[in-house]
């Protein structure tokens, strides 16, 4: 407690560093916001939200766990608040581009929806091969069961 | 001078407007997106957004009691992702 009138340089470098890092978090999460809302089709939007899951949700957090680490003001709980932070973050840098791979391969997959600006779509020619192969291996299942001859 | 106490309290007060709008854009989104997965995009990207602020805010507030809540919140939307992505290949939410 009686640190707390003259604050220690490393805290002062903590804080701007964390401050530094949560502007550019807001500031990209604005962007991404702006994106999502204005790109013209799904698949599109994907770059928009996937920049505002990690410049503005990862970078942030992390920014958010120095400003912890560096702020007395916080008395004992100020590690919690970090500690918790860099969980998050760690939590968030798996788990957001896992989902939205996830969203994304099954909104390809069951069409929902459409790959609109497109040069070349190589996973719609897999998907068919693979399907037009199924059918064909099955009928050839089916005709094989039928008669062995050739 | 300031302190850091004073010089963080205003950073995030000045962080605040910000997020407001953008949290603002990404319900437009979610509320008007034409497909289902625009909607769950805009919720998932929110939700992992507002984990972030209520780290943010539990600096501001000086109350631990928010962290437990941002994580629970990550891995909920984590969950939501997955769910619509069974439900959406499969149109069934798994026996």
């Amino acid at each position: 407690m009686s640190s707390m009138a003259v604050p220690y340089p490393v805290d002062w470098i903590l804080v701007i560093i964390g401050e530094v890092m949560v502007a550019v978090g807001v500031i990209s999460d604005l962007i991404a916001a702006i994106g999502l809302l204005r790109f013209p089709n799904f698949f599109v939007r994907l770059h928009a939200a996937t920049v505002g899951t990690i410049w503005g949700a990862f970078v942030p957090l992390i920014g958010a766990a120095f400003i912890a680490a560096g702020s007395e003001f916080l008395g004992m709980y100020r590690w919690f608040v970090a500690g918790g932070a860099v969980i998050t973050a760690i939590f968030i840098l798996i788990l957001g581009p896992a989902g939205s791979h996830a969203l994304a391969r099954a909104a390809h997959r069951s069409k929902a929806a459409v790959v609109q600006p497109k040069v070349v779509d190589h996973l719609e020619e897999d998907e068919a091969l693979l399907r037009s192969e199924e059918e064909g291996g099955s009928g050839g299942e089916e005709g094989s069961s039928g008669g062995e001859a050739p | 001078m300031l302190g850091i106490e004073g010089e963080v309290v205003t950073f995030i007060l000045v962080t605040v407007p910000i997020y407001m709008a953008a949290f603002t854009l990404y319900a437009v989104r979610a509320l008007k997106g034409p497909t289902i997965p625009d909607t769950v995009l805009a919720i998932d990207a929110m939700t992992y957004d507002l984990a972030a602020f209520l780290v943010v805010l539990a600096i501001f507030f000086r109350s631990p009691i928010l962290i437990p809540t941002a994580i629970v919140l990550a891995l909920w939307v984590y969950a939501l992702d997955v769910y619509v992505a069974k439900y959406l290949e499969a149109r069934e939410m798994g026996e």
